[in-house]
């Protein structure tokens, strides 16, 4: 497949050189990635599943290991992988309850029943054992679990089942991987309109006279913002600037191009102004499965003024922003450093970076971290596109999107190879 | 007095104890070249001049709580001088009197505050100061000295950008620091041991008025349960109360905030039409109130006290200076 390996290598350049901003766009081009992988993995007789399941695992682990601090690329591979056991499981469903009707029905007509041709109890086993099974104590500690179970299957059936089973199996495929393509699809396009589908929750939280307090500049907020004007409720906003890398500026001149009265204030100052503040509204970067939040950075600051003052603080956050996992220690372990001239000019301090402690390390260590993680006790509320969300109800939408097999992606090395 | 008070227009004087001396040793100045003009007596006459000297000040910029006190110390004692004495031992009078107030209420009361809050700086310990406040500079220099082992961390934040000054200062001198900007406070927390913060004043209620940013400090180190000590000469105490910080402030220059110095990339708000212009504020605080519960003690020089005792200091000693 040298067409998609070079499509897989340019994108892990792109993530690996950080080249792509912001979380949506690194999901949906995390997804049309997979779905081109998928549509070039050739499927076997059997197991299909498992054949996709592999190649987007193989993909999927590299593309996680070029950025793994931009976590919607593990969430979106986990997402796919969940959506092709899904598919599978359905048709498995289907093909299943079609033999049963047409086991019931042996004595009508054939001709409505193409789709489904009737057959033996051997084939119904074979297609139930080629379906993924759950992970049992045997599955766990079986490496390769296709390669073994392929003769298996193709030597239970006899010659006339195996010919009636292979057009089966054939379409099936067909119908896998058409499926998987259709859902990997609509999961693009619920990742493109997320935006719309949160904004129009803003005018339940907007009333009248309102005033709002916002750091740093997020997409998603700019939209919730706007929303709640174009249906008339008047408000103000205040915009934190977001030091280093000032962007609440940015968000202060889309505010008041778009007609929002808007005070730009300094980030020292959100104490000071909070206690005039209905409500406090931020994007997100990645939710954890806990329902805390990497943000930005400064928004733990924020969090915590706000939960001194009894300020509702809400975090508006696309599905493909959730992810699975618990975080252990993010400050460190899903935080990124960003350049230290960002705060200091070397030309001016340069002098200072010569004087020595006796075992010669530097006097001057400069940090610029990236996020911050606020834990999920100073959150009021999340705004997804499903709807409104405790924080404490984050972990159950992870079994509508994630299947537990897929948490820990790495797979250990088999002893024999 | 005219030199004063453009330094303070130009932003070169900052810090309420710099502002003070200078402003008391220009009064000094101003009272020896000063002679009483016939038929009218020297301390009206001497009070109105100095009002005048004031409100001119409050022209370049307006007066910190510190001033305030000054001021009010020196009035009381024009009004005190009796009235036996001549113009000259009048003005020499005054003069030491001003000269005493520096020494006693700032020169030594710095000294008295080092001694304290160095004892309670220990080897290995990682120490968080914010912006740069002459006192908590005193205090760390004078602790390295001591042989202390320790490490500082200088927070700073946009527009003033003063910590990078204190920075200066302090790598010079030897002392291992660590860089960083409001924003990543939560990060940085974990591993400090103390924060030490400077205040313009202390209000009766405990609540510390000082540079905007210092509630938001003191409020994630009390998240991480980390002890706040602010270091204050008791000459800055003053019996108002206040609750927030919005009832009473001082605005900057609201330009300030749109611009970066150094950063050509972040410019984004040049150029703006008049149509954003008129939806768009800018607000530039200076100051901010730091509730009394995130502070765990105050050094002053009459001692550590908690926040809950400055009323007492207030009420009890501040009859000791009219008395001089």
């Amino acid at each position: 497949m040298p067409d998609t390996q070079a499509l897989v290598n340019d994108f892990l350049n792109k993530l690996k050189k950080r080249k792509i901003e912001g979380s949506q766009a690194t999901a949906k081009q995390t997804a049309e990635l997979l779905r081109s992988v998928i549509s070039q993995t050739r499927m076997p007789y059997t197991n299909q599943a498992s054949a996709l399941i592999h190649s987007v695992k193989a993909v999927g682990e590299r593309l996680i290991a070029a950025n793994p601090v931009e976590l919607a690329v593990g969430n979106v591979v986990r997402r796919v992988l969940h959506i092709i056991r899904e598919e599978d499981l359905s048709l498995t469903t289907a093909a299943m309850a079609g033999l049963n009707l047409s086991a019931e029905s042996d004595d009508e007509d054939d001709t409505d029943r193409d789709n489904h041709p009737a057959l033996s109890a051997a084939a119904i086993a074979a297609a139930s054992r080629s379906t993924l099974r759950p992970p049992s104590l045997q599955t766990l500690l079986e490496d390769v679990p296709d390669s073994a179970a392929v003769p298996h299957t193709s030597s239970s059936g006899g010659d006339s089942e195996g010919k009636s089973k292979s057009a089966d199996k054939s379409s099936r495929s067909r119908k896998l991987k058409h499926d998987v393509i259709e859902a990997v699809n609509e999961l693009i396009q619920d990742i493109s309109t997320c935006r719309e589908l949160i904004a129009e929750q803003a005018v339940e939280h907007i009333h009248q006279n309102e005033v709002i307090l916002t750091l740093g500049s997020s997409r998603t907020v700019l939209e919730f913002l706007c929303a709640a004007k174009e249906k008339k409720r008047s408000f103000r906003v205040f915009v934190a600037e977001g030091a280093p890398r000032y962007q609440g500026h940015l968000l202060a001149k889309e505010l008041v191009t778009r007609g929002l009265q808007t005070t730009l204030i300094t980030d020292s100052a959100v104490f000071a102004m909070i206690s005039r503040v209905n409500m406090v509204i931020v994007g997100a970067h990645a939710v954890m499965a806990n329902g805390g939040v990497i943000a930005p950075v400064g928004l733990n600051m924020v969090a915590l003024a706000a939960q001194k003052h009894a300020v509702p603080f809400v975090v508006l956050a696309g599905s493909h922003k959730l992810c699975p996992l618990y975080p252990h220690h993010p400050e460190v372990l899903l935080n990124e450093l960003r350049s230290p001239s960002e705060l200091l000019d070397f030309g001016e301090f340069s002098d200072c970076l010569d004087f020595g402690s006796g075992i010669g390390a530097p006097l001057l260590h400069v940090v610029n971290p990236t996020f911050d993680y606020v834990p999920p006790k100073l959150v009021s509320l999340f705004i997804t596109d499903t709807g409104g969300h405790n924080p404490s109800y984050m972990y159950r939408l992870i079994a509508d999107y994630y299947s537990a097999d897929d948490l820990v992606l790495e797979r250990r090395t088999a002893s024999g190879n | 007095m005219n030199r004063v008070g453009l330094q303070y227009l130009a932003g070169d004087l900052s810090g309420g104890n710099a502002r003070c001396i200078a402003m008391l040793q220009a009064f000094q100045e101003a009272i020896r070249d000063y002679s009483t003009p016939p038929e009218k007596t020297l301390t009206r006459d001497l009070t109105s001049k100095i009002g005048g000297f004031v409100s001119f000040l409050i022209e370049c910029r307006p007066l910190s709580m510190s001033m305030g006190n000054a001021i009010r110390f020196l009035k009381s004692r024009i009004a005190r001088l009796p009235l036996t004495l001549s113009e000259s031992e009048a003005k020499t009078t005054l003069c030491s009197d001003i000269d005493r107030f520096i020494n006693e209420k700032i020169v030594l009361a710095d000294k008295v505050i080092l001694r304290h809050a160095a004892a309670k700086i220990r080897d290995g310990d990682v120490l968080l100061t914010y912006g740069s406040s002459c006192v908590v500079e005193m205090i760390l220099l004078y602790a390295h000295e001591l042989g202390k082992q320790f490490r500082v961390v200088v927070v700073d934040s946009h527009p003033m950008l003063e910590g990078q000054k204190l920075l200066r200062r302090l790598v010079v001198k030897g002392l291992s620091c660590i860089y960083t900007q409001l924003n990543a406070i939560s990060y940085v927390m974990h591993e400090v041991t103390r924060v030490f913060l400077g205040a313009s004043s202390i209000f009766s209620n405990g609540t510390v008025y000082s540079m905007v940013g210092t509630a938001s400090v003191a409020m994630v180190a009390h998240a991480f349960r980390v002890p706040v000590l602010v270091c204050c000469e008791a000459y800055k105490f003053h019996e108002r109360v206040q609750l927030d910080s919005i009832c009473f402030n001082e605005l900057g220059d609201p330009d300030a905030i749109s611009k970066v110095p150094g950063r050509v990339d972040v410019n984004f708000l040049d150029n703006l039409t008049d149509k954003q212009k008129e939806n768009l504020e800018l607000l530039n605080l200076k100051y901010d109130a730091t509730p009394s519960d995130y502070i765990s003690v105050i050094v002053t020089d009459y001692g550590m006290i908690p926040p809950t005792s400055v009323p007492v200091i207030v009420r009890e000693y501040r009859k000791e200076y009219l008395l001089i």
